[in-house]
C-alpha cells in the first residue's frame, strides 16, 4: 500500500527533471551548435525481502530512476550568413579552444577576430589551430577557411595567399562521454582523448543552428504534463482511498 | 522548478533576438549600415550524475551523466562586417568604399569615430564634412568656384581651379582600419567607436596595403537581406512562443500537485 506512494512519486521526479531537460531544448532552440538533449530512465528493483519459491511469487517492486541524458549529436540545420569568420562543421568533429581551465570542444563556429589578431570564439577563447591559435595581421583581408581548416589571407597588396594556420577539428571514440559545461562548450572527461579528425569538413560562410526538433520537443512536453498530472490524480486516489479505509475501518459503532 | 526559470531565460533571449532583428529590418535602407546577429550560449549545467566517475572499484566509468541545462544567454551581439552592395547616386561628394577600411570623421569635441557612410557634403567654408557636418580626416578645403570634383580610387581630391584647365590636387581621404573591426563601438549617426576589442586604429591610404579602393558618386547600401531577417524574425517569435508553453506546461503540473491535497 505505501509503495504506491513511492512508485508514483520516484517517477513524478524523475517527469521533473525531464521537463527541466525538454525546458532546456527549448530555450536553446536558436543557440548556435547546441545539442539537443534526451532523458534516459531505467528501473530500480527495490532490494526488499522477497521469496521466489512460492508458486505465486512474491512480486517485487520496481521504482524510476533518470540515469543519464544522452547529448544528441545529429548535425543541425546550415544556415548561410556569408559571414567569412562563421563555419559549420560537417561530420561528427569539434573544434578545440584554449581556456583557462584546459581544453575545449565547441560545435559553434560563429567566431570573431579579438584585439591581438587572434581567431576567437564569440566569447573571446581563442581557436586552437594545429600549431597552437590563429593570429591575423594588421593588413590581412579576404580570409578564407578551405575545407580542412586551412586559413588563408591576402596580405596587404600581395596577390598571393598566405597561410596563417589551419583549424584543429578532432573527433572522440565516444561523444557521449563529453559533458556540456555550458557556454556551448564540452570538456572532455579524464582519460578520453581527443583525436584529429580526418573526415570532418568546414564549410566557411555558414553556422549550424540548434538540432533542437521544436515538434519533437513540444510533443514530449505535453507528454510530460500528462503523465506526472496523471500520477497526481492516481496519487490523489490512493490517499482518498486510505482516507476511506480510516474513516470505515474505524468507525465503531455507537 | 527550474523548467519554469529555463523556459524564462529562452523567452528573454527571443525578445532580444527580435529586438536585434527589428533594428537589421529599420536599418535595411540605412547607408553603411552593418546588420547584426544575437549570439547565444547554453547556460551552466547541474551535473547531478558526472560522466566519466568511477562506477566501482574495477575501474569501470559512468558512460552517459545526468546534466540538466538552465536555459540559455546571450553572449553577445556581434556585427557582420561583410561588404554592402553600391548604388550610384550620381552626387559628385558620395564616396563608397569597396573592400577594408573606414572613413575617420573628426567630432566637434576633437575625438575620431569611424564610418563606412560616405555621404559627404561641403560646409560653409569648403571644407569636406560628413552628414553631420563633422570634418572628414584628413581636413580637405574646396576652393570656391572650383568645378569637376573628383574622388579616385585611392581617394585623392582634385578639382579645376577657375582659369585652368588642369586638374589641381587638393589632398587625399584617408582610410582606418582594425584588427577587429567587428569590436568596434556603435554610437548612432552611422558612426563607430574605437574600443579595446577593436585594436589600435591603422591610418592608410585606400588602394594599398590591403586596403579597399573609393568609388566616387556611389553609396554603400546595408548588408541586410530581408529574406534572412523576416526568416529569422518567424524563427524567433516561434521559439519564444514555444518558451511561453513551457511555463504553462510547469505550471500545470505545479497546479496538479498542489490538487494533490485537499
Amino acid at each position: 500500500m505505501e509503495n504506491m506512494g513511492l512508485v508514483g512519486l520516484s517517477r513524478q521526479m524523475t517527469l521533473r527533471r525531464q521537463m527541466d531537460v525538454v525546458a532546456n531544448n527549448i530555450a536553446n532552440v536558436n543557440t548556435t551548435g547546441f545539442k539537443a538533449e534526451k532523458m534516459l530512465f531505467q528501473e530500480y528493483l527495490s532490494p526488499t525481502a522477497h521469496e521466489d519459491n512460492f508458486i505465486g511469487r512474491d512480486r517485487r517492486v520496481s521504482f524510476v530512476q533518470d540515469r543519464a541524458t544522452m547529448h544528441d549529436f545529429a548535425g543541425g540545420p546550415v544556415e548561410p550568413t556569408k559571414n567569412p569568420l562563421d563555419v559549420a562543421i560537417d561530420g561528427n568533429a569539434f573544434l578545440a579552444v584554449q581556456t583557462a581551465g584546459g581544453e575545449r570542444y565547441t560545435r559553434d563556429g560563429s567566431l570573431q577576430i579579438n584585439n591581438q589578431g587572434q581567431l576567437v570564439t564569440a566569447s573571446g577563447l581563442p581557436v586552437l589551430g594545429t600549431n597552437g591559435p590563429i593570429v591575423f595581421q594588421q593588413t590581412d583581408h579576404d580570409i578564407n577557411i578551405s575545407q580542412d581548416g586551412t586559413v588563408t589571407v591576402l596580405e596587404g597588396t600581395n596577390r598571393i595567399d598566405s597561410i596563417r594556420g589551419k583549424i584543429r577539428m578532432v573527433q572522440f571514440a565516444s561523444p557521449q562521454q563529453l559533458m556540456k559545461d555550458g557556454s556551448n562548450l564540452y570538456s572532455a572527461a579524464p582519460g578520453v582523448t581527443a583525436q584529429p579528425s580526418l573526415s570532418a569538413k568546414l564549410n566557411q560562410g555558414f553556422i549550424e543552428r540548434s538540432n533542437v526538433s521544436s515538434v519533437t520537443e513540444m510533443t514530449r512536453m505535453i507528454e510530460v504534463t500528462r503523465a506526472y498530472t496523471e500520477l497526481s490524480n492516481m496519487l490523489q486516489s490512493q490517499g482518498d482511498a486510505r482516507r476511506t479505509a480510516i474513516e470505515k475501518l474505524a468507525d465503531v459503532p455507537a | 522548478m527550474r523548467a519554469l526559470y529555463t523556459a524564462a531565460t529562452g523567452m528573454a533571449a527571443q525578445e532580444l533576438n527580435v529586438q536585434v532583428i527589428s533594428n537589421n529590418i529599420a536599418n535595411m535602407r540605412t547607408t553603411g549600415y552593418k546588420k547584426q546577429r544575437a549570439a547565444f550560449q547554453d547556460l551552466i549545467y547541474d551535473h547531478v550524475r558526472r560522466v566519466g566517475a568511477q562506477a566501482s572499484d574495477q575501474g569501470t566509468v559512468i558512460p552517459v551523466g545526468v546534466d540538466i541545462g538552465g536555459g540559455v544567454k546571450t553572449v553577445g551581439t556581434p556585427r557582420s562586417m561583410t561588404q554592402g552592395t553600391l548604388s550610384t547616386t550620381g552626387n559628385d561628394l558620395d564616396v563608397a568604399i569597396r573592400g577594408e577600411g573606414f572613413f575617420k570623421i573628426q567630432m566637434p569635441d576633437g575625438t575620431f569615430t569611424y564610418t563606412r557612410d560616405g555621404t559627404f557634403s561641403m560646409d560653409n567654408q569648403g571644407r569636406i564634412v560628413n552628414a553631420q557636418g563633422n570634418l572628414v580626416q584628413p581636413t580637405i578645403t574646396v576652393p570656391t568656384a572650383s568645378s569637376q570634383l573628383t574622388v579616385n580610387g585611392a581617394g585623392q581630391v582634385s578639382v579645376i581651379v577657375p582659369g585652368s584647365t588642369t586638374p589641381t590636387v587638393l589632398g587625399s581621404i584617408g582610410l582606418t582600419r582594425f584588427i577587429n573591426k567587428a569590436g568596434l563601438s556603435p554610437i548612432g549617426d552611422n558612426l563607430f567607436v574605437e574600443t579595446p576589442a577593436s585594436g589600435t586604429p591603422q591610418d592608410g591610404t585606400a588602394n594599398l596595403d590591403g586596403f579597399g579602393d573609393m568609388q566616387q558618386r556611389n553609396l554603400e547600401q546595408a548588408n541586410v537581406e530581408v529574406v534572412t531577417e523576416i526568416s529569422d524574425l518567424i524563427a524567433a517569435q516561434r521559439a519564444y512562443e514555444m518558451n511561453a508553453k513551457v511555463i504553462s506546461a510547469a505550471d500545470q503540473m505545479l497546479q496538479s500537485t498542489s490538487g494533490m491535497f485537499r
